[in-house]
């Protein structure tokens, strides 16, 4: 009933849209063109060639081609950018968890992460102009998570067809459907934006005997406004809402017993962000922007047998900022920021879900762009941020740019990025009433808790670092990247990365005590220390004007520092074949979990001057542990790995002189499936798709 | 079915040879490995999902290195008993011996000599608290809710007293049926009804001393 629907609609808009059907020139970007304006990189907009921090831009012909509807879609097919399974899907930058990612929309952050996630696939690709990734601690700009670095996904009203309609459908009865309008006049412009993607889902997990069906509904509207008030004068409005909704009938089997349980889910996701920009002259201009957001998601569990899970959480985020922009003179550029934020969260997983958790935060940032000549540029920047539940953090960073000439260029930037604490790490109230009774308190009631238990006589032991709890401080990074790029000559290009980050006060979870019962009691303290280092080699090159290759690869390697120290002092031990415990050694330590030593991708490309193209992506990540099965807590050889895989995708269509489009493309053609460590991988799926541009008759510049 | 190895005279080489730099003269107490011992071992599956068994408890004298009928579990005949992870030593609110534990972390081999100041603690099931705390993470093994497996924790010797005041250490090698712990690959069926097999060594000191 529904696709039917869909069509209609489709055939209704394909007749209408015939009468202003015109011949449209496709031009062909090349994503190493210097020429991309970025603005992640400095909160100004600066050419790509001109950025002192290695910035990648994913630009809209890429996403569309590669046939990409979430967000994680068109990451994991990125250098240096793997996927994370469990609490949704996150990503991975340069061997640092989802956590250490700040991820923006039109420079607003995203909330509602669950235990330090934020699940990518709520994001529809449907209108996005451009994904701008900037790898490195940017917590000068940006201020909090972004210690590995910042995504910004950026949605444009100026440019493109008044009304794009596009739909597909895929394996699991996937289907997702677009609806896209622009509007514009001389001093107003809209873009309006609706997806919805249902999917009746997979199940790959062994056990299930009878069909898992997980489906999914999720519908998504953005609306962007965009009001010139005078020719110095904008005002913009943006709103963006998600809802979705998951409904999980599972049905496990072990042995001839199948136990039912029904999941539900539901999760609102609204953002609204308002800015006035006033131009005071060609040298001078400020922006004052508000945000708002809320993220609410519910969660039920009911099962035959046992109790039903509830789990709730509300998340809220309000900002006022101001950013002004100064040129001094024609070498000095200059930007001052001032912001408040205030951020709250009710949760079931804290002491009542009714009340509020709330922490406040002022804030203000400096940077300076010193272009001392053509060749060399020079920026640094300082945040400062002030929180009410924790330890302030400062966050400064210096870049540079040196083009030695044209075809060589190279940057340098040093940072220091952080991470708050969050609040289930200060907040957290649990008790497991199953498994030993233990408890675990957020740092910043943990004492006021235990005190309170003390007071009853329940407390049996308190350790020294007990004491320690009162100030938590945010995680701190200090990154480094080294970039050098490479134009080979017009159709080659290769980039070298090299980077390293080196993290502290990593927040972890520490007994601080015992109840009577000898039961422990855990709580959130600054103790980790670890590193991620390693290198990125990115190369394209155009082999004639229809066919081009373009790859990266990267080597990680990543390592708890504490563990390390531990290792060499020979207090950790392993066991060999036999299952006799032995001393560690220092080359059987592998790191961090889930991090990969090797992620290689290739990307094949034809584009054809009549608007055909295809495309082959392969994509392989080696070995990750998974899993600690000897109790050290090190991660060594003999744990348990993920296998590395490889996974092909291809995409191809056509798009047609009036308008319409057509895509075809398989994912995961090897059907590669490994259902306990690639939940966000299904087997191969095939799907169609159809999209229709209406064409402008008069382009408005 | 359970098989004993003793092993005596092979583990004793092997432990002269391993040592490099110590020349202690050491009496020689032979390492014994008991394989396969059944621990209350899993009939089936219940309706919540967690594995059924009858609930049963095997007693280990490691003074004779055999099982003790549980006739006896009122007598100070067994040293160390086994049900599921739950490992309880004579004493305490769990037999009438004067039995204690503790959990020792480093190698089997090192621990040639108890620390002059090591404590034994004792069984109290009334509060919840037993000389090998109960629990994953916390005395031998670890859980893994994922692979569902339980293995032994690397580099942890449980100290034992035994049910007449002398001393033994253990080193539990497996959980699973057939010494070795299951990979995470395993079955569903092996992984539910190959556990509760302990494999594990032990030297005991007859002579009362505390040393190995």
């Amino acid at each position: 009933m529904k696709k039917t629907r869909y069509l209609l609609i489709l055939l209704g808009l394909f007749q209408a849209a015939n009468v202003f059907a015109q011949t449209r020139f496709v031009k062909d970007t090349l994503d190493a063109s210097g020429d991309s304006v970025v603005v992640t990189a400095t909160r100004t907009e600066r050419k790509l060639s001109n950025l002192t921090v290695p910035v990648t831009i994913i630009n809209a012909k890429t996403i569309q081609q590669n046939g990409s509807l979430r967000l994680t879609d068109i990451l994991k097919e990125q250098t240096g950018i793997n996927l994370t399974s469990g609490f949704g899907a996150g990503i991975q930058l340069q061997g640092l968890n989802p956590d250490y990612t700040i991820i923006l929309i039109n420079g607003e952050p995203l909330v509602g992460r669950t235990a330090g996630v934020l699940d990518l696939n709520r994001i529809a690709l449907g209108n996005i102009k451009k994904i701008e990734i900037v790898k490195g601690p940017s917590s000068s700009l940006y201020g909090s998570e972004a210690m590995a670095g910042v995504i910004n996904i950026i949605t444009d009203a100026t440019m493109g067809s008044p009304l794009t309609i596009g739909l597909r459908y895929g394996t699991y009865n996937t289907v997702d459907a677009n609806l896209e309008t622009k509007f514009q006049t001389k001093n107003f412009q809209y873009q309006g934006f609706i997806n919805s993607y249902n999917t009746d889902g997979y199940s790959i997990r062994p056990n299930s005997n009878s069909r898992v069906r997980t489906p999914i509904e999720r519908y998504s509207t953005t609306q962007q406004f965009k009001w010139e008030l005078s020719s110095k004068t904008n005002f913009v409005l943006n709103t963006r809402y998600t809802n979705e909704q998951i409904q999980n009938e599972i049905a496990v089997s072990n042995n001839g017993v199948t136990i039912y349980s029904i999941g539900k889910e539901n999760i609102k996701d609204l953002n609204a962000s308002a800015s006035l920009n006033h131009r005071f002259s060609n040298h001078l201009k400020t922006s004052l922007r508000t945000y708002t957001t809320t993220y609410d998601a519910v969660q039920n569990l009911l099962t035959i047998n046992g109790l039903p899970y509830r789990d709730v959480l509300n998340h809220n985020f309000k900002r006022i900022e101001n950013q002004t922009d100064w040129d001094l003179n024609k070498k000095i550029q200059a930007v001052f920021g001032i912001g408040a934020v205030w951020e709250g969260v009710k949760s079931s997983r804290y002491d009542s879900e009714k009340l509020r958790k709330q922490n406040d935060i002022q804030y203000a940032f400096t940077q300076w762009e010193w272009k001392a000549s053509e060749k060399f540029t020079l920026i640094g920047g300082v945040r400062f941020d002030k929180n009410t539940q924790f330890a302030s953090a400062y966050s400064p960073k210096l870049s540079m740019l040196y083009k030695l000439n044209p075809q060589h260029q190279f940057r340098l930037s040093i940072g220091q990025g952080f991470k708050a604490p969050d609040f289930r790490q200060l907040f957290l109230d649990f008790t497991n009433a199953a498994a030993g009774s233990y408890s675990v308190f957020g740092s910043a009631q943990a004492q006021q808790v235990i005190a309170r238990l003390n007071a009853l006589g329940q407390i049996g032991n308190l350790f020294p670092n007990y004491n320690l709890l009162k100030a938590l401080k945010p995680e701190y990074s200090n990154g480094m990247h080294f970039t050098w790029d490479w134009k080979i000559n017009p159709s080659s290009a290769l980039s070298l990365q090299l980077f390293r980050n080196d993290i502290k006060n990593l927040i972890e979870s520490q007994q601080v005590g015992t109840y009577i019962s000898g039961a422990q009691i855990f709580s959130y303290l600054n103790i980790g220390r670890a590193f991620t280092t390693g290198f990125e080699v990115e190369g394209q090159h155009r082999f004639n004007a229809n066919w081009s290759i373009n790859g990266g690869y990267q080597y990680l390697r990543t390592g708890d520092k504490d563990q390390i120290a531990a290792i060499k002092s020979g207090t950790v031990y392993s066991k060999n074949s036999q299952g006799y415990s032995r001393l560690m050694k220092l080359n059987e330590y592998v790191g961090l979990p889930n991090t990969s030593t090797h992620k290689l991708q290739v990307k094949l490309n034809y584009n054809s001057p009549k608007g055909h193209y295809l495309n082959v992506r392969a994509i392989y990540r080696s070995r990750w542990a998974v899993n600690n099965n000897n109790g050290n807590e090190v991660f060594d050889n003999g744990d348990v790995f993920a296998s590395g895989y490889v996974a092909i995708n291809s995409a191809a269509g056509k798009s047609f002189k009036n308008g319409v489009s057509i895509q075809g493309g398989i994912d995961n053609i090897t059907n590669y499936i490994d259902a306990a460590n690639l939940p966000n991988l299904p087997g191969r799926t095939f799907y169609t798709s159809i999209k229709y541009e209406l064409q402008r008759k008069n382009k408005i510049k | 079915m359970m098989s004993k190895i003793a092993m005596g005279l092979g583990l004793s080489i092997a432990l002269i040879a391993c040592t490099k730099d110590e020349e202690t003269i050491v009496v020689p107490v032979s390492a014994i490995t008991v394989k396969d011992l059944a621990a209350d071992t899993v009939t089936g599956l219940g309706l919540d999902g967690r594995p059924q068994s009858a609930g049963t408890t095997t007693y280990y004298s490691l003074v004779d290195n055999k099982i003790i009928a549980s006739s006896d579990a009122a007598s100070t005949k067994w040293d160390i008993a086994f049900s599921s992870t739950k490992i309880t030593v004579n004493c305490g609110t769990s037999g009438p011996g004067i039995g204690g534990a503790f959990v020792f972390k480093g190698l089997f081999d090192d621990l040639k000599t108890l620390p002059v100041d090591s404590t034994f603690a004792t069984d109290n099931s009334n509060a919840a608290s037993f000389a090998i705390p109960l629990g994953s993470g916390r005395a031998w093994y670890t859980y893994d809710g994922l692979t569902t497996l339980v293995s032994p924790i690397a580099g942890r010797v449980l100290v034992i007293r035994t049910a007449t005041g002398k001393f033994a250490k253990i080193e539990i090698i497996s959980y699973y049926k057939g010494g070795v712990t299951l990979p995470a690959s395993a079955s569903v069926n092996d992984k539910l009804f190959k556990q509760r097999y302990y494999t594990f060594r032990y030297a005991y000191q007859p002579n009362g001393s505390k040393t190995f």
